[in-house]
């Protein structure tokens, strides 16, 4: 909950932001990752293969060598001379003669190859032949004390290889070889035996193998049968606390790579069989291998760090370019709020955002015309308001009515005085009433019959008058003083210029939900284009006089409560009369508890 | 709006581009190994088979750390001032670290503060210094070589026999430690020792001093050759007067006639110190240093006794005939 909470942010643009941050992070992330390992383990594998294929070169190249030197000495043991030189005697000018035959056939081998350091011979008879005749050989006895005579003669007729060695034959003479020997037998038994001795120079294969360059600090070693060391780059320190090889692990080992570790550092283990008991090793450091590790892990985190940084500002900025609008929209809509409506957004992009605007636009442009339109009316009812008012009574229509009375009162006529005062009581009354607001139809008809008496009173013999409205209609709601001004313009328009004594009259009628009242006289009307012109506004107020503004004020009124759809209607024909009908809603039952005050 | 997003990732891609090649310049500016180390030897000449041996030793380990290693001496051992101009031309040059081989005991001091107070570590390799400026120091460990000689002379010795030391040059630090070794040994059992014969590094004058001394004592019982110029002349002087054999040398260091005279029973024994190693921990030493690694103030790299009968042996052959 705390989290969810901690990761509701209360703008978009950090959303956006946030997410597309987060995405980028992740996919970046992986990428890279994926990258570094995928690429650091084919350079791993691929130096591996290297590895082992120089391993197999230096393999071939050592095979062929030892090879090579096989066949000499089998090449100088096929030599008859040799075998028969086992077999003479001792001493005689023939043995002499062989030997230094033998001897200039040794030299001229030694002499055609730079890798051959020396060819002996070394009969058990005390026979010595050297390719270098001249050279101060040291004694038998310590000839044939020496590791490559006794090991050639352990091995039967097998060919014996030495390790590497110090080759001790000539006197103050010391050369690293190594040291291949075979027993020759004389024909027939008991006869004197001899061990050849090919040696190789070490050089040879120091110089193979010190080539051989695998990574930075990879190298090549060579370890024979025994586990003796043949070539290592670092003999000298090796077994001893600084630098070991797992000697045993290589020797168990088949032709494959072998994982070992040396002080705290991983190595692996290329290693080979020759044919002869050596194993070659190719050793390379697992830091080494995986090319530059470091170097790697370092582009892919940089790559990786730039990307990310890159798309962070293009998400920033991509999120900030989105939200913009929105944000803008967001301040005005504030505006909005505080009551501003005279704004406009202006994002012009075709996208969601740009529509929303221009929706926004019109939606404020409606707010702002209904507004308007609100305190226009407002303003019409305030007017027409006081007008209805003003027309109520009029103050000639109460100096003239009570002249009426006086003069009544003077001719001693006092029902009538009261009758009229009563009636002219009850208008005032009416007209202390609320200002607007809707009342019975009852009540109206009752202020409209007082008006009427006074009028028929004052006006005498010149109209009578009726109303005819249907009881179950008179609790019909409707806004106040609407008939009067309809009467006063019968009166004053139709039948005070009438001749004869005309007649008023009101009826009420229910269509559907439509009450429509109508004030009928038959005075003397007017013609189709004065009739029309009461009821239009644009006429203005100064074109018509008296009871025509009541007339407009009336039907402004009852379109402003009521709606368009109602209001009054004339019908008039000239010397016939005029009709005036009243549309309002029909409604039942409708409380009038203030009205009625 | 829609072009300046355009004109804004073409930008950005082009930014990204450019700052991947700057970070990775700089990562190979960051990363690259501070200069190489410097490895300078009392002499660089060819016929030093020792210092030879002790590069041997300084470019394996140089190879196996993946650092370089550059080799600069004076081409004789006797020219100090040679070794001190080539060390003072090379603190401007700042190099990783210097394993020096100080030619002079004292007069290398100097040289050796200005190499501290630039900053540079600096390891002293076989031969130290009198003042304690160095690093470290990888060596022999000179009185327990001393300890060894007089050991094989005592192995086969006459008792009470009388016993005289060719040493080199007199007031060199090496020739001291031996000799105090020897002396120290020698003490302890009931052989008399005689006073030193100083060689001055000289087979010739070792030659002739132990020569007169045999002359003059026909019962001596053995010598201690305490360099490989006196083992040489003292061998040479017993050969020449058939005292092969009778007379008990044992030898220092080894080279192509010292191993003769071993073979010839000239010389009974041997104490061979081990160059490569001298040369293979300096560097690691030096490393280490350079990397901030705490090291030993002073290593020993050991010495072996190598008589006729274990002058083959898988190890001793590589002591003895080091390669190339």
């Amino acid at each position: 909950m705390g989290v969810r909470r901690l990761f509701r942010f209360k703008s978009i643009h950090t959303n956006i932001a946030l997410a597309f941050s987060c995405l980028i992070l992740c996919t970046t992330l992986l990428l890279s990752y994926s990258s570094y390992r995928l690429s650091s383990r084919s350079v791993a594998r691929n130096s591996l293969d290297y590895t082992a294929q120089l391993i197999d070169q230096v393999n071939t190249n050592i095979r062929n060598y030892i090879d090579n030197m096989e066949s000499i000495s089998s090449l100088a043991l096929s030599n008859g001379d040799l075998q028969r030189f086992l077999s003479v005697p001792r001493g005689t000018p023939e043995a002499e003669a062989l030997s230094a035959r033998i001897a200039g056939f040794f030299h001229a081998l030694v002499a055609s190859r730079n890798d051959m350091a020396a060819l002996l011979f070394v009969g058990s008879n005390g026979t010595v032949i050297s390719d270098r005749p001249n050279a101060p050989l040291k004694d038998y006895s310590e000839l044939i004390g020496q590791d490559w005579y006794q090991s050639a003669r352990n091995a039967g007729g097998n060919v014996s290889v030495s390790s590497a060695r110090v080759q001790h034959l000539y006197k103050g003479e010391y050369r690293w070889v190594v040291s291949m020997s075979k027993m020759l037998r004389g024909p027939g038994y008991g006869a004197p035996t001899g061990v050849l001795l090919v040696d190789l120079n070490y050089n040879v294969i120091d110089d193979l193998c010190r080539q051989i360059s695998l990574g930075r600090r990879g190298y090549v070693f060579i370890v024979d049968s025994a586990g003796d060391l043949v070539y290592h780059p670092q003999q000298q320190i090796l077994n001893t606390e600084l630098k070991k090889e797992n000697i045993p692990l290589i020797l168990g080992s088949a032709d494959r790579s072998e994982k070992v570790a040396d002080s705290g550092e991983a190595k692996i283990y290329t290693i080979r069989s020759t044919g002869f008991g050596w194993k070659i090793v190719g050793v390379t450091y697992r830091a080494d291998l995986a090319g530059d590790r470091r170097n790697m892990q370092l582009s892919a985190a940089m790559w990786g760090g730039l990307c990310l940084l890159a798309a962070l500002g293009i998400s920033i900025w991509l999120s900030f370019t989105l939200t913009r609008p929105i944000k803008q929209l967001d301040i005005h809509m504030k505006q909005v709020e505080k009551g501003n409506f005279d704004i406009r957004v202006d994002i012009a992009s075709p996208n969601e955002i740009g529509k929303l605007a221009r929706t926004f636009n019109l939606m404020i442009g409606k707010i702002r015309e209904l507004m308007g339109q609100i305190v226009r009316e407002q303003e019409i009812k305030r007017v027409s308001e006081i007008k209805a008012l003003q027309a109520q009574i009029k103050p000639h229509f109460l100096y003239n009515t009570l002249d009426s009375i006086i003069w009544m009162a003077e001719t001693n006529k006092m029902r009538e005085v009261v009758e009229m005062t009563t009636a002219l009581s009850k208008l005032f009354r009416a007209s202390i009433g609320q200002g607007e607001g809707e009342v019975p139809l009852a009540v109206e008809l009752e202020h409209i019959d007082s008006y009427m008496k006074i009028q028929a009173m004052r006006y005498r013999n010149k109209f009578t008058y009726a109303i005819d409205v249907a009881p179950e209609l008179r609790g019909c709601p409707i806004l106040r003083f609407v008939l009067q001004p309809l009467v006063e313009n019968a009166i004053y328009h139709g039948l005070k210029n009438k001749a004869e004594t005309g007649h008023i009259r009101i009826a009420g009628r229910r269509t559907g939900s439509v009450l429509e009242l109508t004030v009928e006289d038959d005075g003397i009307g007017m013609d189709r284009a004065a009739a029309e012109a009461l009821l239009a506004p644009a006429a203005g107020d100064a074109a018509r006089t008296g009871s025509g503004v009541g007339v407009l004020n009336v039907h402004q009124r009852i379109r402003l409560l009521y709606g368009p759809s109602f209001g009054l209607a004339f019908d008039s024909e000239p010397e016939e009369g005029t009709t005036v009908t009243i549309r309002i809603p029909y409604a039942e039952h409708h409380a009038f508890a203030e009205s009625k005050s | 709006m829609k072009r300046s997003g355009w004109i804004a990732l073409v930008l950005c891609a082009l930014a990204l581009a450019a700052g991947g090649e700057l970070a990775h310049w700089a990562s190979r500016a960051l990363f690259a190994r501070s200069g190489p180390i410097l490895f300078v030897p009392k002499s660089v000449g060819p016929e030093m088979e020792f210092w030879q041996v002790v590069g041997q030793g300084v470019d394996a380990a140089a190879k196996e750390l993946g650092v370089e290693a550059r080799t600069e001496g004076a081409a004789s051992e006797t020219d100090v001032d040679g070794q001190i101009r080539l060390v003072e031309r090379a603190i401007p040059q700042k190099p990783r670290a210097i394993v020096l081989a100080a030619a002079d005991y004292e007069r290398l001091v100097p040289v050796a503060e200005r190499i501290r107070k630039a900053g540079i570590p600096l390891v002293l390799v076989d031969s130290g210094l009198k003042a304690d400026v160095a690093d470290s120091f990888v060596g022999t460990d000179n009185e327990a070589a001393g300890r060894q000689v007089a050991e094989a002379l005592l192995a086969d010795l006459p008792p009470a026999g009388t016993v005289a030391i060719v040493s080199f040059v007199k007031g060199s630090s090496t020739a001291m430690e031996r000799e105090n070794g020897v002396r120290s040994r020698l003490g302890a059992s009931d052989v008399r020792v005689l006073g030193t014969l100083y060689s001055d590094g000289s087979p010739d004058k070792a030659y002739a001093l132990t020569k007169e001394l045999l002359q003059r004592m026909p019962d001596l019982a053995g010598i201690a050759g305490l360099n490989e110029p006196s083992t040489v002349g003292a061998a040479r002087a017993v050969q020449e007067l058939g005292a092969a054999g009778r007379v008990r040398l044992i030898g220092f260091d080894s080279s192509t006639e010292e191993i003769r005279y071993l073979e010839e029973g000239a010389i009974q024994a041997i104490v061979v110190q081990k160059p490569f190693n001298m040369g293979y921990l300096a560097i690691r030493t030096a490393v280490d240093i350079s990397n901030g690694r705490p090291v030993e103030k002073r290593i020993r790299t050991g010495s072996v006794v190598i008589d006729k009968r274990t002058m083959y042996s898988k190890e001793n052959q590589k002591l003895l005939f080091p390669f190339r």
